[in-house]
């Protein structure tokens, strides 16, 4: 969400000015809540003679483009000062262009590098990315002019998103020592008490004493809770700000996107429509509206626990897999956490990556491939990506740990503790599953970035390096993995239940790990340093041998890469990713027409947790050729939870092995799939799922599927064969 | 409509029953190693497919060096002297092509050759139904100048302006020796199944990948207007009836005087069997149901019979 620009108080020093107001005042009497005085005072404003003043003018009368026109004209000259482009920028910011935003603070900073409002300009854009560059603006400016409560309002709120309360609410006390009407740092004292599960009542009784129509502090400390998963919690507030303030077009926006993120839809659209049509329509507007214009190509199928909203055009082929994983997994997590959730948990699975990210519009983190919201898992679909980037499978035990998690501590975790948690998960999952040391980890582990337990958060809200969220989940998932081999599962447990009952992490770690928070550190990096000291210690050598192998390959120097490559996998064996030694290495053994070494490479890779369907594929074929069917399917079935969709062959191999292997019921699963695929032999689809549910005992539906098969090619003869077989009053697969 | 055509497939089953299926399969320049290797490839395993195929089958393949448009022109001097008007003539065109706005050329080692030599070349074949099967980027620049009644044109791209290389054909191929694409199951492949089957892999290929679709197979079998991608509007009953590629012993059954009552009763039968379909939508499903089933039965029964 947008800070709030247009009734921030600025003291402009325009002793040059032939009129009695200046901006400034105008804009006072706005916050403060005299707005017919504010009216009139940016009515008078756009009548002066200088564009500057009328553009504020215009600015404060919500006509956006004269007021833009104006600033133009305010900035043609050589020698204009450069608060104009600050001001012009925060014109700019407020109505939804940070680029063009971003840029005038910049050439505001060209004319003068000490301008405190064109780095507090620069932060406010960054913050709204999550940008760890924020900080740094922020406190740039608050060197350049201490007195600028708006810094320091800002610096608050980072603060807080970065999880340190204390500093927050520090920095929110300069503000109110620089301004006794700094309303957004009083706010940011509320949100503080809320996120303490205090009263906030003292807080916003300050801000009512200023200005009781001040909507804007209620939006504030309503985003502030959705950053801590207290989605109805913000809904509360979002509608406190309306009530305060019902042309708060921005709380309106926010509460169409809050309530769609708890599944609802009838209000937001009502929400998001009155914000648009009163002109809010910044990005997250609009495509909220456009995503819930979507959902008319979806079907939402409800059982006791789930709701799986999918999109019509896969949901056959998805159903079959999704839903019974996620029975597996409410199952596992039940008896695991000792709880049930209140309702069916709802997974919404978008095949439109853009639609996907709307849903995480505005929240911090990779959010990259799923996001939970209370009891609302969004996700992408495997068609959403290019095959073998994601794991819908790893990817629904990591979302759903998170709604299990948010609900046991009713939404009071701290973001390390349950992305670390959700990480573990998978892992406990599958050993293919697991938090694996990427090349970005074992380089920070090197750099020794991995940041202490206590101050984990904020790897996720404000990196600071461009690699941080994905160590710090990693990070985060270690050290779940770390206490559960040296204290066992149940301390995680502990934890959970100390977070329920508002500890902060040091509390918890001393209490339930029975450590000094310091201390544990120390702990946990000698662990990671005996797990990964030796991949650490040769990652360069490693690099530098990688190339020359990718070289060697390159120019099909099979015996070269067939003699160096065990010994290069064997100094950082989990690494799969693009240009791995295994798939180097099969392609060298098949080359050298060994079948059984290339099968094995690729059976490495497999359990090292390499996921492209291509190679999977092909160890599957090999395995088969080699008369391993049961393996062949294992392999398979793993391709399922990569990429199951748009690949008939996979269904149709799948199904055919699990029938060769009288597993009857996975071959009606596969062919099932292979149908709702819309394969281009659609009759061939039909009758290999009426020989298994045939060979399964399901004469009904046998016949129904070689109906079908026939109906479209009534001269397929295997086909006729088995409806006439069908026809016989004791038809038996015997 | 669906009557006619299964009534004219039959009738052009029976028809070829004695004919020759003439291909000429042209691996154009390459230029880049993976290029050549990809296109080399495409043509050996057509040719291999092709002439598996049976007897009746004559192959002409031209690939590297030989792929010259001298080569190609006595090539196809050698099938117009052999090709009876009976005769099914089939081209497949591999590699590269350009397209300057007006005229389409197709890339061969040494001077290219346009659309119209080529046409003109196919005009002089004097087989009544022919095939040409352009893969090449650009491709569908060549359709205007190679339509003529009585010959289905397929290409690659949708225009001349489509001029990244493709990949059409590596599905092509894969049509051809995947049985799954005789959609009908009528032991043969014809040029509309094959057309489908590749057209949807390469759609699949790109929507796998995630990038833009740089190629959008088009085809016209009408000798006028404009390709299309879907058969309807007079466009599509040659590609449906033109038998590519024999998979079994489609014909075996035609031949035979002594099953032709039983020959008569399947088609009744099967045009019953497309009556049905075509009233499905005002029929009681329940109703759709047992005659559909009572004709599938009876059908299957006379095929029981038919080849015994």
């Amino acid at each position: 969400m947008k800070r709030a620009t247009a009734i921030s108080v600025f003291l402009l020093i325009c002793a040059a000015s032939a009129y009695a107001a200046v901006p400034g005042d105008c804009w006072k009497l706005r916050k403060d809540g005299h707005s017919s005085q504010a009216q009139a005072c940016f009515e008078e404003m756009t009548q002066s003679r200088d564009a500057y003043f009328r553009a504020e003018g215009f600015w404060g009368l919500q006509d956006w483009e004269h007021a833009n026109e104006q600033f133009r004209l305010a900035t043609q000259p050589a020698d204009s000062k450069p608060l104009y482009k600050v001001r012009w920028g925060r014109l700019l910011y407020e109505r939804f262009n940070s680029a063009d935003a971003a840029d005038l603070f910049r050439e505001a900073l060209a004319k003068d590098p000490s301008n405190a409002g064109a780095y507090l300009g620069l932060a406010m854009v960054f913050a709204d990315s999550f940008d760890g560059k924020a900080a740094e603006y922020c406190s740039k400016a608050n060197a350049l002019d201490p007195k600028l409560a708006e810094a320091h309002e800002l610096m608050a709120q980072l603060e807080l998103e970065n999880g340190d309360r204390d500093a927050a609410g520090a920095e929110s006390d300069k503000a109110i020592a620089l301004e006794g009407d700094a309303l957004d740092a009083m706010a940011i004292h509320a949100a503080i008490e809320l996120i303490s599960d205090r009263s906030p009542d003292a807080w916003f009784a300050r801000i009512q004493a200023v200005n009781p129509g001040y909507g804007q502090a209620y939006a504030l400390v309503a985003h502030e809770l959705e950053l801590n998963y207290r989605y109805e919690d913000a809904v509360t507030y979002y509608r406190k700000a309306i009530a305060a303030d019902p042309s708060l077009w921005s709380a309106h926006s926010a509460l169409g996107i809050d309530l769609m993120r708890l599944g609802k839809e009838d209000e937001p659209r009502k929400e998001l429509e009155l914000s648009y049509n009163n002109g809010y329509r910044n990005a997250a507007t609009v495509n909220s509206l456009r995503l819930l214009d979507s959902y008319k190509n979806f079907e939402t199928v409800r059982d006791e626990t789930t709701n799986l909203k999918l999109d019509k055009s896969e949901a056959g082929v998805l159903l079959p897999y999704l839903q019974p994983e996620l029975h597996t997994i409410v199952a596992t997590y039940e008896k695991k956490y000792r709880m049930t959730l209140p309702g069916p948990v709802q997974i919404e699975v978008y095949p439109n990556h853009e639609d996907f990210a709307v849903r995480t519009m505005g929240m911090p983190g990779l959010g990259a491939l799923g996001v939970t919201f209370g009891e609302v898992v969004a996700m992408d679909s495997p068609s959403a990506r290019k095959p073998g980037d994601f794991n819908w499978g790893s990817m629904l035990w990591h979302e759903m740990s998170h709604v299990f998690i948010l609900t046991a501590t009713n939404h009071r975790v701290p973001r390390w503790f349950t992305e670390g948690l959700a990480v573990h998960e998978e892992g406990e999952r599958s050993p293919e599953w697991k938090n694996r040391a990427t090349p970005e980890v074992l380089a920070a582990i090197r750099d020794k970035k991995l940041l202490p337990v206590a101050n984990l958060d904020r790897g996720f809200v404000y990196p600071t390096y461009p690699s941080q969220v994905i160590v710090s989940y990693f990070q985060a998932g270690s050290i779940c993995d770390f206490i559960k081999e040296k204290w066992g599962d149940d301390k995680l447990l502990d934890m959970v239940h100390s977070y329920a009952q508002l500890k902060t992490t040091p509390e918890v770690i001393q209490q339930d790990i029975g450590l000094a928070p310091a201390e544990f550190d120390k702990e946990y990096l000698a662990w990671i340093d005996a797990k990964y000291g030796a991949e650490v210690a040769h990652f360069d050598e490693w690099r530098q041998k990688l190339k020359a192998l990718v070289l060697a390959s390159g120019q099909k120097q099979y015996d070269t890469v067939r003699a160096r490559g065990p010994a290069l996998a064997a100094m950082y064996p989990q690494y799969v990713g693009e240009a791995n030694v295994y798939e180097m290495m099969a392609d060298a053994d098949r080359a050298a027409g060994d079948a059984k070494a290339e099968a094995a490479a690729l059976t490495t890779y497999e359990h090292e947790g390499g996921q492209d369907p291509d190679l999977l594929k092909r160890l599957a074929a090999l395995d088969e050729a080699g008369g391993e069917k049961a393996k062949a399917a294992a392999t398979l079935e793993r391709i399922n939870y990569i990429y199951p969709v748009k690949d008939e062959d996979l269904h149709r191999r799948l199904g055919d092995l699990l029938y060769a292997l009288k597993d009857y019921d996975g071959s009606v699963r596969e062919y099932k799939a292979l149908v709702a695929s819309q394969p281009v032999d659609k009759a061939g689809a039909e009758f290999a799922l009426a020989q298994a549910y045939f060979a399964a005992g399901k004469k009904d539906k046998a016949e129904d599927s070689v109906l079908a098969a026939l109906e479209i090619a009534p001269g397929f003869r295997p086909a006729q064969k088995l409806l006439l077989q069908l026809q016989q009053p004791d038809a038996s697969t015997n | 409509m669906r009557i006619a055509l299964l009534l004219a497939a039959i009738f052009a089953i029976a028809a070829q029953a004695r004919a020759a299926s003439y291909y000429v399969i042209v691996a154009g320049l390459g230029g880049e190693p993976d290029y050549v290797q990809r296109f080399t490839a495409d043509a050996n395993e057509l040719d291999r497919t092709f002439k598996a195929s049976g007897e009746l089958a004559h192959v002409f393949t031209l690939t590297g060096q030989n792929a010259t448009a001298a080569q190609f022109r006595a090539t196809m001097i050698t099938v117009a002297s052999q090709a009876k008007p009976d005769d099914d003539f089939t081209l497949v065109l591999i590699g590269h092509g350009s397209y300057d706005g007006t005229e389409y050329k197709f890339n061969l080692a040494g001077p290219d050759l346009t659309a119209a030599e080529i046409a003109t070349m196919c005009d002089r074949i004097a087989a009544r139904h022919q095939l040409i099967v352009d893969t090449t980027s650009a491709s569908g620049g060549a359709v205007p100048a190679l339509e003529r009644p009585g010959r289905a044109v397929i290409a690659a791209t949708k225009s001349g302006t489509e001029k990244n290389a493709t990949v059409f054909a590596r599905y092509w191929v894969e049509a051809l020796q995947d049985s799954s694409s005789d959609t009908d199951k009528s032991d043969s492949i014809s040029a509309m199944e094959a057309f489908i089957y590749a057209a949807k892999k390469t759609a699949e290929f790109y929507d796998s990948q995630k990038r833009l679709a740089t190629e959008h197979a088009v085809f016209n079998d009408s000798g006028a207007g404009s390709p299309v991608r879907e058969a309807g509007n007079g466009q599509g009953m040659l590609m449906s009836s033109f038998t590519l590629l024999r998979l079994g012993s489609s014909q075996e059954a035609a031949n035979n005087s002594a099953k032709r009552p039983l020959l008569e009763k399947k088609e009744q039968l099967e045009q019953k069997i497309d009556m049905l379909k075509y009233q499905k939508a005002a029929m009681d499903p329940a109703d759709y149901k047992k005659q559909l089933t009572a004709a599938l039965v009876d059908l299957a029964k006379v095929q029981e019979a038919l080849d015994q």
